[in-house]
């Protein structure tokens, strides 16, 4: 029965995998996603969940596992965390490559060194190139909601492409919060069985998965890839709008506007500190101050046209970014050098710049909100920005 | 693990007129004439027939069989990487415990069979090799040992032998006997480590009925299985390649290489001596090891008329006709 | 969208069908330089060559009265030769004869 339950992301991401209906699961511990693991584990042991069980002997593992079960017919799950997501990075192209719905869950976590065990974005951003779907949930509700609608997209005929699907480690993946959870029938309808195609390992129908080919097919080779992602925007649409319809949710596919009517700054972000930011923004309104936010659902596939026409109505926006991109040439994080690629061609393009901040675990207090919202302000009297990436609460 | 759901019983073949006619790994390759791996392949192939899914970590029996976009193998086969066979296999075999209980596949537990190298097994591959043992799988492990990392131009791997020129092991003024380091014994990383494992074995391409009904005899099995079969490789070694097999049965006769099983705790000798030839017969047959001086020779004797004894001392096993080692 | 040329094309995530008796996109009797010959009379069917040819090109005929060389695939490296049991296979040059070297208009 639909009911409501107070469940952490990581027991909102288990519940929803088993709703999933998953075949095959592949474990291994690492903080903070290992309680979604752990929440499987009782379910299948207690008979609630037909699904294999195996404990991985690694993180690389756990991916090499998945990608076998996936091209043997099955749907997967796996999950990890920081240095784990990192020391599986090989599997990651033959997977996406191979064109195998791998589903991976990432509760965040800031990479070594040295041992940290808070969220940052970095583990997973680090992987955006390999040609997974990649996004944030903000809450345990979105954390479920995410897991059922990356199945649909993912194992999509038009699609057949691996998501990680991403929270904030702790914030999301560890504090409760209220989580819808529909009906089993509900979940069946909008997630049909998956329908593996003929490129599965079967005895009944022999095939080859993964020879070599030669260097000048290699273009080719990736511009399957390249074709799929062009492909995906529709397809992600049209799921979200099912799923809207079927559970009674009313998401966006791209972008999240917060306030952004007749807002002069905006912040940009994804995950978890969005909750922060609109208590922040409320009070920056009573204060007179015209504050918005935006916030990203997917970083892979990246709605370029989406985030521009959002952006562009804003004076200034301050991207919040929660990992890091040494060297990069916003001399900070990803995400304003994919904001300012979005809305290069723009007649008239917003001030923007970015705020290192949430980074390790932190949390990115009012007062810090505040004094960013100043700096757009600031830039927007201007007309310029001092400098691209600002050091929240480490600089004046 | 789960249930197994194997069924099926693949009967010994009494020789080799009776082989199995049907290839299943076909001809249309691109793997050195004379290559000890392909034919060790083609047999295992052929002993487990067409219910099978072969695991292809990274090696020769990848890259050389798979290039370019076509391949030989008949039955369904998927690359892993050269890290992962063990556990790309654990994968594709929970796929079909699952996917058969819960009907939406139907037929017999396939075979499902890692094809790896001596470095996918023992080194780069071996945490996931052994972690396929511990978890019980219902799986065959064959590690076909070229002694190399052969794909790559030859480099040396956990069983090169001791004083062989490889390209990261060459023979000079500094360090003349090249390889320095004595090889791991493959079979005993599984044997008593991994409690669902029940049969372990070696085999060599020398001896192909032999091989093929170890194959059967470990797809028979309920659980993890391993077989660590020797095949000469010419390129690497250094020999003509028409002697392959001649190679193969001398590594036998002078002790480098033991064919035995292990099954349920208990030792069993196939092809065991009544005397060892000395290893200089062995050795000046290949050119990797052209440049030992006697001080190599005989080191390498020791550590061969070592290895012999063990695993297990050869005890009085009530068949067939055991040899005492002299 | 994308003009692919034909022979530059990967199927739908690098899956390949797999081969039924032989893989023809990889022909290698081109490879040799000497062929393996048989005495059909000096042959007692011991099955050596049949099981020691990675490339599996000898196979007993239909009837199974005596074994047939695949000259396609065949690569010349004389394993059968050093193993046949009764002297009867030998090795010839592949020029002496008049299908020697199977000459392709494309290498692979």
């Amino acid at each position: 029965m639909a009911k409501e339950l107070l469940l952490s992301g990581c027991a909102a991401a288990a519940q929803a995998v088993k709703m999933a209906r998953v075949d095959v699961i592949c474990s291994y511990p690492i903080r903070p996603y290992t309680a979604a693991m752990m929440e499987l584990a009782k379910m299948v042991n207690n008979g609630e969940l037909d699904a294999e069980f195996v404990h991985g002997e690694g993180e690389h593992a756990q991916l090499a596992v998945v990608y076998g079960a996936s091209a043997a017919g099955a749907r997967v799950f796996t999950g990890s965390s920081g240095v784990g997501v990192t020391y599986a990075f090989e599997n990651y192209s033959p997977i996406s490559g191979g064109r195998l719905p791998v589903q991976m869950m990432i509760a965040d976590r800031a990479l070594d060194p040295p041992g940290d065990f808070g969220s940052e974005h970095t583990d997973a951003m680090s992987a955006r190139d390999q040609g997974w779907i990649m996004g944030w949930a903000e809450t345990p509700q979105e954390a479920f909601d995410n897991h059922l609608i990356n199945y649909r997209i993912g194992e999509d005929r038009r699609v057949m492409l691996p998501q990680f699907v991403c929270q904030d480690g702790y914030f999301v993946s560890h504090i409760p919060g209220k989580v819808k959870i529909p009906d089993q029938a509900q979940v069946d309808e909008f997630l049909p069985p998956y329908a593996p195609g003929t490129h599965v390992l079967d005895p009944q129908q022999p095939c080859s998965h993964g020879p070599q080919i030669r260097p000048d097919q290699g273009a080719i080779m990736d511009l399957q890839r390249g074709e799929a992602f062009l492909n995906l925007p529709p397809v992600i649409e049209e799921v979200i709008d099912g799923y809207n319809r079927i559970m009674g949710r009313s998401y966006s596919p791209w972008v999240e506007e917060f306030m952004t009517g007749d807002a002069e700054i905006a912040f940009f972000l994804q995950g978890a500190h969005a909750a922060t930011a609109r208590h922040a923004i409320r009070h920056l309104r009573d204060q007179g101050v015209k504050a918005g936010l935006v916030k990203l659902r997917f970083v892979r596939p990246w709605p370029a046209r989406q985030v521009a026409e959002s952006l562009s109505k804003f004076k200034a926006v301050g991207v919040i970014e929660t990992s890091t991109s040494y060297g990069g040439s916003m001399r900070g994080g990803n995400l304003l050098a994919e904001v300012r690629a979005s809305l290069y061609d723009l007649p008239e393009r917003p001030l923007t710049t970015s705020f290192m901040a949430g980074l390790g675990g932190d949390v990115i207090p009012l007062q810090e909100f505040y004094w960013m919202a100043q700096k757009l302000a600031d830039a927007a009297k201007a007309g310029r920005v001092e400098k691209t990436v600002y050091w929240a609460g480490l600089e004046h | 693990m789960s249930v197994p759901v194997k069924t099926q019983n693949l009967p010994p073949i009494k020789k080799l007129r009776n082989i199995p006619k049907e290839e299943q790994y076909v001809p249309g390759h691109r793997t050195c004439a004379g290559c000890g791996p392909a034919l060790q392949y083609r047999l295992v192939a052929k002993a487990a027939g067409p219910n099978t899914i072969f695991l292809g970590p990274t090696g020769c029996m990848y890259v050389a069989n798979a290039s370019y976009l076509c391949t030989p193998y008949q039955v369904p086969w998927i690359h892993t990487q050269i890290t992962n066979g063990g556990a790309v296999a654990a994968g594709v075999e929970a796929a079909y415990q699952v996917r058969i209980r819960k009907g939406t596949w139907k037929g017999e537990l396939p075979n499902v069979i890692v094809m790896a190298g001596d470095g996918g097994s023992s080194d780069i591959g071996l945490q996931a090799m052994s972690a396929l043992m511990y978890r019980g799988h219902d799986v065959l492990f064959v590690c076909y040992d070229n002694e190399s990392y052969a794909n790559t131009g030859i480099q040396t791997s956990p069983t090169t032998p001791y004083g062989s020129n490889t390209t990261f092991t060459p023979p000079g003024k500094a360090v003349p006997e090249g390889k320095k380091l004595f090889p791991k014994d493959v079979p005993q990383l599984v044997i008593g480590a991994h409690p669902a494992v029940k049969y372990v074995a070696t085999a060599s391409v020398a001896y192909p009925l032999d091989l093929m009904n170890k194959v059967r005899k470990a797809l028979n099995h309920k659980g993890p299985t391993f077989l660590h079969i020797h095949a000469p490789c010419p390129k690497g070694w250094k020999f003509d390649e028409s002697k392959t097999v001649e190679i193969a049965r001398l590594a036998i006769e002078t002790g480098m290489w033991s064919v035995y099983e292990w099954e349920d705790g208990e030792y069993r000798y196939q092809y065991k001596p009544k005397q060892y030839k000395p290893v200089r017969e062995y050795l000046r047959t290949q050119k990797r090891f052209a440049h030992l001086q006697e001080e190599h020779i005989a080191k390498m004797q020791a550590f061969v008329d070592a290895r012999v004894k063990s695993p297990g001392v050869p005890v009085n096993v009530p068949l067939p006709g055991p040899r005492e080692q002299p | 969208m994308f003009e692919i040329p034909k022979d530059r094309a990967v199927p739908f995530g690098c899956v390949t069908a797999a081969p039924v008796g032989e893989q023809p996109m990889m022909i290698t009797g081109n490879w040799r330089e000497y062929r393996p010959v048989l005495d059909q009379e000096k042959c007692n069917l011991c099955m050596n060559c049949v099981a020691f040819c990675p490339d599996a090109c000898w196979q007993l005929d239909g009837a199974e009265e005596e074994v047939v060389w695949n000259a396609k695939y065949c690569k010349g490296c004389l394993i059968c030769v050093n193993e046949c049991s009764t002297d009867a296979l030998s090795k010839a040059y592949e020029l002496d004869f008049p299908d020697g070297v199977v000459r392709l208009e494309k290498p692979f």
